[in-house]
């Protein structure tokens, strides 16, 4: 926890340390220059941040707090961002239908670009190794009069954050300051501005400053904050300042993105509104590779391998690239490591003709997707996989939230959902403390928040982190084994395997 | 589960025994010290019950002032009831306010006197409700436009006000008299005498700043776990009550909270709650479990009480009064990893929630 001169947690200082305590802070604060009180700042306009501001200006109990938030980036851009009906972005999301039903409940569903948004029900998930597999099928649950249930809506997201900012301006702009194109210059403890004014010392003050053309002529800003969250993403400022400890590991390991254009299904889906999504656990190349539905047959490609797989991958020509994706979901482990080795400076159909050779020689499983025919320009992509978790969410006047928090493998896509329920928490939390006269800055607000969010997230990320272990054994074995009786029993017991269903869902 | 209060409770209830020591007129009470010179040593209590304060409670009292606003501290069970105590008093009001004429319902009008406010956890939340603005709506049901909270010990009152400024918005209210904390007892309130500024040193501009008169009726009084530390050889629940009453408006509530004397709460408050750890929450010694008080006596003691206090002439009088008498009543129970919930029927069980209504 970080050092408060005068601590929140014993208030109580007799009266001669006091007056010490004062003597000695009287020379570092000023006392002219009071900063502006607002309730709630945020650090950080991503999903989870914009999510905590749309979902406190949403709620009649929370829509008077005086609310701020700081982001580095251009909200305007953010806002006015466009793509044509055919492109998508390379940062797609997978929402779970409870995520889905907090952006309902904040309005702010509405405003996503549903054009541009893919539901699926059905999800194919294998072992490349052992062939054995799991189907996330919600047809066979519901009945033929319903409507098909949907195990995750994708969406780009941009397309959130623009509807996220669109519910944000739509409520007005009282008591609300977005600082774009800002940075936090540094975050301390306030100052006692006695006689005149309220005890400050245990709220955090942040000097935001303008970035980009407006970096000369803009003049600093400070502002202190009731609650400070830290949406802040992985190398959280704010958590940093709270002295918050996170323990995590590199997994070694890169995800590769790309936007894909598929071939037209051999078979068309029944029925036909029906999508699914792909994930192959590929052991000897380091993780799965996974195929998520995008509108009019477009698929976003999220490939978790070793750093070479990867700079493999990202430096091949289009068509080489595309045979590689193809070949991973459908040949033997022994054929992939071989083509991950090929020339890449080869003939540019070498690959395609390596692939079509092999394939004819390999018993090829019924889920397999349907061919990637192109790649977008300019979405092939990778970023490093990590695990993180703060040692808490919490400390006096701070929480964090989404990456902030927690950084954990996007094997089964829950990294925004966890941020997003982190938000729908602290948001309730907060409804909660102003509706009883609470301080929503206190530690007695906050353990409401992180009591009810940090185990559901520990156990995610746990999960996921053992999947990425598990499959990451390659080679026939007890682990390889274990996996596939794992996975067969989990198939083949309906209640077991809808229960996983549920929980993969975040019911 | 057990109904808990921590060890520092005896103390405030000593605070409160002195309160209702002071019913007679003592000439005391004009003895109050400004704490406005820091290097004198200040009395702890006031001076009309420092006699009655040993040496070994002055350490402990010094211990509890430190953690009063501790989440961990041993105040920690008390911090946690507290949201239930702005849900019961809403659930009062939604029956009807001593303000029946508000222009709407949603108006902040209601005048609170918490008596008893200790370090200030239900006075301090609540004042943190009033609108800035008096025109703005009520952002809570509780409807509060002003607080006059009030503890006759010193040290208390002094810890309330420093707590107080590390909100701004609550600081705002100190400063302009809307949230007010008295360093007083019940007494010199009905009296009308109260010092309207007893911190010159804590609020320099105060005195001028809080010219609004205390008035000496209230909408709502609340009562927070003061009732079973009354010292049955000093004073009586029912001449403490009747005080109360006295100091509610008409169709005003009277709110508090206690623990009953029952087998159950013996087992939940001596036995399971006290119990060494991990089993237990709160240190051995915590309750005096013979002063606890059951929801049947309170509401004899209110019946007789109203009927006392209409015998002043504020409201019509006789045991009509007592006959209409609109009484609530509802348990508490903490159960450790949940927290407190409000559980009808349990009120024998420990801790619970009592109000009564002063007729129209």
């Amino acid at each position: 926890m970080r050092p408060i001169s005068r601590a929140v947690l014993r208030p109580y200082v007799c009266p001669t340390c006091r007056h010490g305590i004062s003597a000695g802070r009287r020379r570092f604060g000023s006392k002219s220059d009071s900063p502006d009180l607002y309730d709630v700042v945020c650090v950080g306009g991503g999903p989870a941040g914009l999510g905590l501001l749309a979902a406190l200006r949403a709620s009649p109990i929370t829509s008077k707090l005086k609310v701020a938030l700081i982001e580095s980036q251009d909200l305007r851009k953010a806002k006015a961002w466009d793509l044509e009906p055919n492109q998508f972005s390379n940062r797609v999301s997978s929402l779970t239908p409870s995520t889905v039903s907090f952006l309902h409940s904040i309005g702010a569903y509405d405003h996503l670009d549903v054009t541009r948004v893919q539901e699926y029900q059905d999800m194919q998930v294998w072992d490349g190794q052992t062939g054995s597999r799991i189907s996330f099928d919600w047809s066979m649950e519901t009945s033929p009069f319903e409507d098909m249930r949907t195990v995750a809506t994708m969406t780009e997201n941009a397309n959130l954050v623009r509807a996220l900012l669109r519910r944000i301006a739509d409520s007005g702009d009282e008591n609300l300051s977005l600082f774009s194109n800002s940075t936090v210059a540094s975050i301390e403890n306030g100052s006692d501005l006695k006689p005149e004014g309220p005890d400050l010392s245990a709220w955090p003050v942040l000097t935001v400053k303008p970035t980009g053309p407006a970096a000369e002529t803009g003049t600093p800003k400070r502002i202190a904050a009731r609650l400070l969250v830290g949406a802040d993403g992985i190398n959280s400022p704010v958590r940093s300042f709270a002295d918050i400890p996170t323990q995590g590991w590199d997994y070694g390991r890169h995800g590769i993105v790309a936007t894909l254009a598929l071939a037209e299904p051999a078979t068309q889906p029944f029925p036909a509104s029906k999508r699914t999504a792909y994930q192959r656990f590929l052991p000897s190349l380091g993780g799965p590779i996974a195929l998520l539905p995008l509108p009019n047959n477009h698929a976003t490609l999220v490939w978790s391998t070793t750093p070479e797989n990867a700079a493999y991958l990202k430096s091949l020509p289009t068509p080489a690239f595309l045979a590689m994706v193809n070949a991973a979901f459908r040949l033997d482990m022994t054929d992939l490591n071989y083509m991950m080795g090929m020339q890449s400076s080869g003939s540019t159909h070498s690959h395609q003709d390596e692939l079509t050779w092999r394939a004819q020689h390999t018993p090829l499983p019924t889920q397999i997707p349907p061919p990637a025919a192109a790649v977008q320009t300019g979405t092939v992509a990778s970023f490093p996989l990590r695990f993180r978790h703060a040692a808490q969410y919490v400390s006096p006047r701070i929480a964090l939230v989404g990456d902030a928090a927690h950084v954990i493998h996007p094997l089964a896509g829950q990294g925004l959902n966890l941020g997003l329920a982190d938000v729908a928490s602290l948001s309730k939390t907060i409804q909660y403390a102003v509706s009883h006269g609470m301080d929503v800055g206190d530690l007695l607000t906050l353990e409401r928040y992180s009591s009810e969010r940090y185990l559901p997230n520990a156990k995610i990320g746990g999960a996921c982190d053992l999947l990425h272990k598990m499959y990451n054994v390659p080679g026939e074995g007890p682990v390889a084994w274990a996996r596939s009786l794992g996975l067969g029993v989990v198939d083949r017991l309906p209640f077991v395997k809808s229960f996983l269903m549920k929980n993969a869902e975040g019911y | 589960m057990a109904s808990l209060r921590p060890r520092t409770f005896p103390l405030s209830a000593r605070a409160l025994r002195s309160t209702l020591r002071s019913t007679r007129p003592s000439p005391n009470h004009f003895l109050f010290a400004p704490a406005s010179a820091p290097s004198t040593p200040t009395p702890l209590t006031r001076a009309h019950s420092t006699s009655s304060v040993s040496a070994d409670e002055l350490s402990h009292f010094s211990a509890l002032a430190s953690s009063w606003w501790d989440p961990m501290g041993p105040s920690r069970i008390l911090h946690l009831m507290n949201p239930l105590r702005h849900e019961f008093i809403a659930s009062c009001l939604a029956e009807g306010t001593s303000n029946p004429t508000a222009s709407t319902p949603s108006t902040a009008t209601l005048n609170y006197l918490d008596v008893g406010c200790g370090g200030g956890i239900f006075a301090e939340s609540l004042a943190r409700t009033i609108p800035l603005d008096p025109t703005s709506p009520a952002p809570t049901p509780t409807l509060a436009a002003s607080m006059t909270a009030i503890d006759p010990s010193t040290d208390l009152i002094r810890m309330a006000r420093e707590h107080a400024r590390m909100d701004p918005t609550v600081d705002t209210h100190l400063r302009t008299g809307r949230f007010k904390y008295l360093n007083t007892t019940l007494e010199d309130v009905l009296a009308g005498n109260a010092p309207i500024s007893t911190s010159a040193s804590t609020l320099p501009d105060s005195s001028s700043t809080s010219t609004q008169v205390t008035p000496s009726q209230y909408d709502v009084v609340t009562l927070f776990e003061v009732l079973e530390h009354i010292d049955p050889k000093t004073s009586t629940p029912l001449s403490f009550l009747t005080n109360c009453l006295r100091a509610l408006k008409p169709g005003g509530w009277l709110i508090g909270s206690t623990i009953s004397r029952t087998l159950p709460s013996f087992i939940l408050n001596q036995v399971i709650a006290e119990a060494p750890w991990p089993i237990g929450v709160v240190p051995r010694g915590t309750h005096e479990w013979n002063k606890f008080v059951n929801p049947d006596e309170v509401k004899g003691w209110l019946q007789e009480g109203l009927m006392r206090a209409a015998d002043t002439g504020v409201s019509r009088g006789g045991s009509a009064v007592a006959e209409g008498m609109r009484w609530k009543c509802v348990g508490a129970i903490y159960v450790p990893g949940i927290g407190w919930k409000m559980v009808p029927g349990s009120e024998d069980w420990g801790n619970y929630f009592w109000a009564v209504r002063k007729e129209l």
